[in-house]
């Protein structure tokens, strides 16, 4: 009897200890797999979370539709993808890669900053999904096969490798009447480098690591304006995480900015100074209000555009511009996000 | 009966060289171990390691390379003093480069002492740092071994009150007698982590105090100041009347040896910041350190002397996150002594209308 007892008082005892310690499993996404960048900073991510007693089980995918797609099929409880995929997830931190949209890494530290705050926790959640981080994965700018093409208005007629699932980008693909080619993250580089297109966008890491430099040859360049900047989105079904373990997360993610940017750094560095192509200051503002007035109609869904923007992500992001750049253009503009 | 006169008539021819022979053994004099072939190999290999290898060891940025080359090598480019002069210069700088590897082993065992403590394991922490200590004690043997053969390279006799400055005929006699000034002052230190088990006597310190003004300062990056300044902290009776305050001295020093390319004075200035208990100045220097990073340009000559500096600042950060939060520094926060991250400092947007 009295072992009866001891044994149930065992049981009950350890039953909870056994659930807290129940791993959370997280599809991650990196093009090069567990060997990549993007896999070791979610690996430093899950060993920080360690210390509130959340136990991560990361599981690397090369193929970022996949992950997303195991994730909505229920074999993980959180994904780790480029903020392009989570989109569906939370629209409003999925307006973070909008267009032209943070043109300085620091404006871009300024949006982590607000959106790392407790304040932010509620926009954070959507639709049953909850963004528990995000890391900065590099400006994405464009490749291009021949240096002659350095402005907006040379890009007609040429073809531009573009994300078949990334909408905003297919829309200001045909504002400058370029020819979409369909691609995905794991085939943009080859069509690049094997010249079946012109120019492609990507962030600095793929000039080396999927081997970008072929395709730029003697004759291309990189244009050295960031067209969007792109995150990683640590993305989880509500409750997985309480809300209190969920805004630690989403600081814990926001305390690998340094790390993040060291690597960022790291990889715009290794393109040759020669290989960067310049635009002129006159020519950037032009090109300012070309990604604006795309932003907008990406926003509300018009000219053609499907609605893409969350408008209060647009709204914090001008904000943030204006308060780095109170001289520009669009923050006295009558239309202003 | 041909034969024993053609012997005889060889014999004949070879006199004078054997009688040579005799005169060169006759010459060696106080070498009395004089070996036809080891000797002028002896002598060889300390000319080509003096000529060569040395500016290209000083050269390198590998510095756990260059530590297994002085474990390596020392034992047998020093075995020559048995056949020849003792090669001292060469010898002090392997040695030097020897007692990093007993140090870089000290410095983890000191790490795992700190987490073990960090984490409340006593029998783990204890182990740790006792390992500590015999490494330390290795390291500080090495270190004596250098600063000894150092002042004998250039027949400098620390006892002497009154020695004159040695003879330093090049750039490269300069950087070995002042390298093994400073191993001196760092055996010292070595010692006393290690219990004194190595037993260094500590009046090294007022012979390099004053062995150190025959270099110049500027040139070398603030080193000799900051050595000086380091022997005032421990013993303040030689610390000249009117001389400014040490810890002015290493701040001056250091940012002389970041305009020089050569950071070793800051490495001395983070080992006197832990040793006087001066957070303050170790936060600082390590905060330094971190920022000349973006527009340092090293003196290629010397990059090792920094590439060990940067060792030494590193170990300090370390030494003190392991301490405060039980891991080392991560590389994206080297120069920060705080684990807070930038969510607190950074510049926010209000959300209000969002909301």
């Amino acid at each position: 009897m009295f072992r009866k007892t001891t044994a149930a008082l065992l049981v009950s005892l350890t039953a909870p200890m056994a659930l807290a310690a129940q791993p959370i499993k997280m599809c991650v996404f990196d093009v090069i797999g567990a060997n990549g960048d993007m896999y070791n900073m979610i690996k430093d991510y899950a060993l920080n979370m360690k210390q509130y007693g959340v136990n991560f089980e990361l599981k690397p995918y090369t193929d970022e539709g996949v992950a997303i797609g195991d994730f909505n099929s229920g074999q993980c409880d959180a994904v780790a993808a480029t903020d392009l995929r989570t989109r569906p997830f939370n629209r409003f931190t999925g307006t973070i890669s909008a267009v032209g949209a943070i043109p300085t890494y620091s404006d871009l530290k300024t949006v982590l900053a607000t959106l790392a705050q407790p304040k932010a926790a509620k926009l954070m959640q959507e639709g049953g999904y909850e963004v528990l981080g995000i890391v900065p994965a590099g400006a994405g700018y464009l490749f291009v096969n021949d240096r002659s093409i350095d402005t907006a208005g040379e890009l007609a007629g040429k073809r531009m490798a573009t994300l078949e699932y990334q909408k905003d980008a297919i829309h200001m693909v045909n504002t400058v009447k370029a020819t979409v080619v369909p691609s995905d993250i794991t085939n943009f580089a080859g069509k690049f480098n094997n010249g079946s297109v012109d120019t492609a966008y990507a962030p600095a890491f793929a000039y080396q690591a999927l081997e970008l430099y072929k395709g730029v040859g003697d004759k291309g360049g990189i244009v050295d304006y960031p067209l969007a900047q792109l995150t990683v989105q640590i993305v989880a079904k509500q409750g997985v995480l309480d809300e209190k373990t969920a805004q630690k997360s989403r600081e814990v993610a926001w305390g690998m900015y340094g790390q993040a940017m060291d690597l960022i750094k790291t990889n715009e560095d290794n393109i040759p100074d020669s290989k960067w192509i310049r635009i002129p200051e006159a020519d950037v503002q032009g090109y300012q209000e070309m990604f604006r007035e795309n932003r907008l109609q990406l926003r509300d869904g018009s000219n053609g555009a499907s609605k893409v923007y969350d408008p209060r992500m647009l709204g914090l992001l001008s904000k943030v511009r204006c308060a780095s750049n109170p001289g520009a253009s669009e923050c006295t503009a009558a239309n202003r996000e | 009966m041909e034969s024993s006169l053609v012997m005889t008539g060889s014999w004949r021819l070879r006199a004078p060289g054997k009688l040579a022979i005799l005169l060169l053994f006759l010459m060696m004099g106080g070498c009395s171990s004089f070996h036809p072939i080891y000797t002028p190999t002896g002598d060889v290999l300390t000319a080509y390691s003096e000529d060569e290898a040395t500016p290209y060891v000083m050269q390198m940025s590998d510095s756990a390379l260059a530590c297994s080359m002085g474990e390596g090598l020392d034992p047998l480019v020093y075995s020559f003093s048995r056949v020849t002069d003792a090669p001292d210069k060469t010898g002090s700088l392997l040695m030097l480069l020897a007692a990093n590897c007993a140090e870089a082993k000290a410095w983890e065992a000191d790490l795992a002492y700190l987490r073990a403590d960090y984490r409340g394991d006593v029998p783990a922490a204890k182990d740790a740092r006792e390992k500590a200590k015999r490494l330390n004690a290795l390291t500080a043997k090495r270190r004596y071994v250098v600063y000894q053969q150092a002042m004998r390279a250039y027949e400098y006799d620390p006892t002497d009150d009154g020695a004159k400055c040695p003879f330093l005929y090049n750039e490269q006699d300069e950087i070995t007698f002042l390298l093994g000034l400073l191993t001196g002052m760092q055996a010292i230190v070595n010692d006393a982590n290690s219990g004194a088990q190595a037993g260094v006597p500590r009046d090294i310190a007022p012979q390099a105090e004053r062995a150190a003004q025959c270099l110049d300062n500027e040139k070398w990056g603030g080193l000799p100041n900051a050595i000086r300044a380091m022997v005032w902290l421990l013993i303040p009776d030689t610390r000249p009347d009117l001389s400014p305050d040490p810890w002015e001295v290493f701040r001056n020093s250091s940012e002389l040896g970041v305009r020089k390319g050569i950071r070793a004075s800051m490495a001395l200035e983070a080992v006197a910041a832990e040793t006087f208990g001066r957070e303050d100045v170790l936060k600082d220097v390590i905060a330094r350190f971190a920022q000349s990073e973006e527009t340092f340009k090293v003196w290629k000559d010397y990059r090792l002397v920094d590439e060990s500096a940067r060792n030494v600042i590193q170990f300090s950060s370390d030494k003190y996150w392991t301490a405060h939060y039980g891991y080392r520094t991560p590389h994206s926060r080297f120069g920060s002594l705080s684990d807070k991250t930038e969510v607190d400092s950074s510049e926010v947007m209000n959300l209000d209308d969002l909301l």
